[in-house]
């Protein structure tokens, strides 16, 4: 039954970030290409900016808290200390990996301030930036021996 | 050794000092007021052309200090180099005192001149406190602060002030330029010459120091790029620039991911917990000596030495503590324990003479069932001594020649002399033996050969023992034959030293000497063993006298992993009588029909006696531990002499034929891995 109750968590940690993930690789490769090249000046900016509000309000408001709670439960479960964080192997791909994550939501949040702001540069930089980092994030889950 | 040490402490003065030190030196002279932006004070072209000799000649005086082993000698030179230093400084000084340094390049030059200066500081103290050999050893450490602190920060100003002339395009794009190089330079500099000492801590403040350390270096590489990309008019895509700094955030993660990892199996998955245990190092010994943890475990060990002298921890995972003093004490990161390891001092001869430890993992007895890895058990020593051990047999070839010019020791057991004080030196040595066919192997010894010489007296007679240590461990040694305090006399002698033990033989029998130093496993079982005979007052003359001293063969480098585990086990390689496998098979112990031939026989172990019988014949006396068990013209006979570790006795028997008898330890599987020869009877 416990067992059970674990494979749900890790299921829903597991399904969140593909979620995500998946959102912005399809936002990047699949919305945007064809927002740029079907939709006129005005309407693709209040497209684009609509797209990128929801995003990030159900990055902010789901997926982030379910992020967060379900990691630091499947953390605890597997017996993850604090001062196992500083040891090689294990803990240290755990950091690594929250290191990264956080590094990825510094990059979306600086997307989010630099299109507020009218840089557009540095908002697609940052909007890559956070994609690819994601990605890496998800590679850093895969050593994870025991997610 | 210490040669190279210090040869490589000149080597890094002449380096840092020289080569790295002396050419900022003399940039600055006309670097710095280019920097501040005003001419060079008078009076530098003469200060300019003299200093040269004053550091050079202070430079080679210390470096050639430290290479003959001259403390005071290299002292004096970097004395000498830190005047030359300081002469360096008064013009840079009155320069910086007629126009006020200002903006980033001036302030990291000006800190990397402080960080020269704490580094010469430093250094004297290293030179005048420690001895040549050791000097690099104790600065070690201490490189990375000066290479970051003052090799980095000179060339980080150099460069923002260069990148600013090589880029030039008007006095408006110097102005961007400039502003862009700067941009957070006096958080960037106080952030960095904060954190480079405390990058010294151990543990996870000092990675964040280094972390500090390095995104201040990468944010002036990052505004220097950009400056450059701007000046050469280079437009990246927001695509390809997203990319390549995710790319590099998920680079640097993986790195720091896998940091330390290496060389560890994935067997097992690590649990994620985490274990510390306190360790002692004591006077030859490690506490606790086991340490159990679960497989997958991360484990952490509290180091500290307790004792009197210096002494480390190594695990046979790689991973270390430095050589501690004593009461000095160190934090051993060992990762994640999946399989069980060995952890001894590697100070030399503290392994042997007993400083280890075990790291085990609670799988130790699982057994096969729990085991995917298709081991038949789970213990890696057990699984690693099981190829080891198909290598060992195929060494061990017992039917093979013994090498040619092999001599057998002469199992001929002399009379006692006939004196009734035994004055007898034993040399310690490490040395080499044939210890089976074709086989040779280092061993420990007394007197160069396994066993040790065989010692014979009569009753009262007394023994002085000079045992000296020519070895490089420690060794000892303990005659059961004499009745004494061990304080003294058994005490482990460092190399070079001598003791003596003085003993009065009371008691008849066919004793063992052994060397008893920690552990004693090892020291028997590579060699260090002997006997000492004290005829029965009413021994009965004989036609030929023989003794047998029977031992272990483990193979393999003495102390090393495979042989000690093969030792707790007690899983020999071989058995051998007088210090070589099958040895007698090859170099037979004469005999003639009619003739009564006493053996003495005496067992050393360490972990098992002996059964011996001789094929075709039998005893019709039999003496064991002190005692006839049988004597000539009663009604039996024995078959075979039983004998405990470290028990002695002797049988005799009288051939009937002509023809070769073997001699066996009749446990056979002692037998057939070493444990036989043959008595060669000829007709009288």
């Amino acid at each position: 039954m416990e067992d059970a109750l674990w494979a749900g968590v890790r299921f829903v940690h597991v399904v969140s970030a593909m979620v995500w993930v998946g959102g912005q690789l399809t936002v990047s490769l699949v919305v945007l290409p064809l927002a740029r090249r079907i939709l006129d000046g005005e309407r693709r900016s209040t497209v684009l900016t609509a797209i990128g509000r929801r995003f990030g309000r159900l990055t902010g408001a789901v997926f982030l808290p379910v992020q967060l709670g379900t990691g630091i439960a499947l953390a605890w479960s597997v017996g993850v200390t604090w001062a196992s964080l500083a040891v090689p192997g294990h803990g240290r791909v755990l950091v690594a990996k929250l290191l990264l994550f956080c590094g990825v939501m510094a990059a979306a949040s600086l997307h989010g301030a630099a299109n507020a702001r009218g840089r557009a540069r540095l908002a697609r930089t940052m909007a890559v930036t956070s994609l690819v980092a994601s990605v890496g994030v998800v590679l850093l889950a895969t050593l994870l021996p025991r997610i | 050794m210490e040669a190279q040490q210090r040869l490589i402490a000149a080597h890094v003065h002449l380096n840092l000092l020289g080569w790295v030190g002396l050419s900022v030196l003399g940039t600055l002279f006309t670097l710095w007021p280019t920097i501040l932006r005003t001419r060079i004070v008078d009076g530098t072209a003469t200060l300019a052309r003299r200093c040269p000799s004053l550091l050079l000649t202070g430079l080679v005086v210390a470096a050639a200090g430290l290479s003959f082993d001259a403390r005071w000698v290299a002292l004096a030179g970097l004395m000498l180099y830190s005047a030359g230093v300081l002469v360096v400084l008064v013009p840079l000084v009155r320069t910086a005192l007629r126009e006020r340094p200002a903006g980033a390049a001036a302030w990291s030059v000006a800190a990397s001149l402080v960080w020269l200066l704490a580094a010469l500081v430093v250094d004297i103290l290293a030179v005048a406190g420690n001895a040549p050999h050791e000097v690099f050893a104790a600065l070690q450490p201490l490189i990375p602060l000066f290479l970051v602190g003052f090799v980095g920060q000179v060339l980080l100003g150099s460069l923002t002030y260069l990148l600013l002339v090589v880029l030039g395009g008007g006095p408006k794009a110097v102005r961007a330029n400039g502003a862009l190089l700067e941009r957070g330079w006096r958080a960037r500099l106080v952030c960095l010459n904060l954190a480079l000492p405390l990058t010294m801590l151990p543990g996870a403040p000092g990675a964040v120091a280094w972390a500090v350390v390095l995104i201040c270096a990468l944010v002036f590489v990052a505004l220097a790029m950009t400056a450059v990309a701007r000046a050469r008019e280079v437009t990246v895509s927001p695509a390809v620039l997203g990319t390549g700094v995710g790319a590099v955030l998920t680079v640097l993660a993986l790195v720091f991911a896998l940091s330390g990892t290496a060389g560890q199996a994935s067997g097992v998955g690590p649990t994620g917990q985490l274990r510390t245990v306190e360790v002692a190092l004591g006077d030859m010994v490690i506490e606790p000596a086991t340490v159990t943890v679960d497989p997958g475990d991360a484990l952490v060990l509290q180091v500290r030495n307790e004792d009197a002298q210096p002494h480390d921890l190594r695990m046979d995972n790689g991973a270390r503590t430095p050589v501690l003093g004593p009461g000095e004490s160190a934090t051993l990161e060992v990762g994640v324990v999946e399989d069980s390891l060995e952890g001894w001092c590697s100070v030399m001869g503290h392994r042997a003479a007993g400083m280890t430890m075990t790291v085990l993992t609670t799988d130790f007895d699982a057994g096969a069932p729990t085991d995917q890895r298709g081991h038949s058990g789970s213990h890696p020593s057990a699984s690693a001594g099981h190829t080891e051990s198909t290598e060992a047999w195929e060494a061990l070839d017992l039917s093979g020649e013994m090498s040619r010019g092999w001599e057998p020791l002469d199992p001929v057991l002399p009379p006692a002399p006939d004196v009734e004080e035994h004055e007898v030196q034993i040399r310690v040595s490490e040395s080499e033996q044939e210890v089976a066919p074709g086989l040779r192997q280092p061993v420990w010894t007394f007197g160069g050969t396994v066993p040790g010489p065989i010692l014979r007296g009569g009753l009262g007679d007394v023994f002085t023992i000079t045992l000296v240590n020519d070895g490089t461990m420690g060794h000892s040694i303990d005659f059961h034959a004499g009745a004494l305090a061990p304080d003294e006399p058994m005490r482990t002698i460092a190399p070079g030293e001598e003791l003596t033990y003085r003993f009065t033989a009371r008691k008849a029998g066919a004793w063992l000497y052994h060397c008893s130093t920690k552990p004693m496993t090892h020291h028997l079982a590579n060699g260090m063993y002997g006997a000492v005979i004290i005829d029965p007052p009413d021994l009965a003359e004989v036609d030929r006298e023989y003794v047998l001293v029977q031992g272990e063969l483990y193979l393999g480098e003495p102390g090393g992993a495979e042989q000690s585990a093969r030792i707790r086990d007690g899983r020999p390689h071989g058995w051998m009588f007088n210090g070589t496998a099958a040895g007698y098979e090859h170099a037979p112990l004469p005999a003639k029909v009619g003739e009564r031939v006493r053996v003495w026989v005496v067992t050393a172990g360490p972990t098992s006696g002996t059964s011996f019988h001789v094929v075709g014949t039998f005893f019709d006396t039999v003496y064991k531990e002190g005692a006839y068990l049988l004597r000539p013209g009663e009604d039996g006979g024995a078959q075979a002499l039983d004998l405990g570790v470290a028990q002695g006795g002797f049988v005799e028997t009288v051939f009937p034929q002509a023809g070769h008898y073997p001699f066996v330890d009749h446990d056979l599987r002692r037998a057939e891995a070493g444990a036989h020869g043959h008595f060669a009877v000829g007709e009288d």
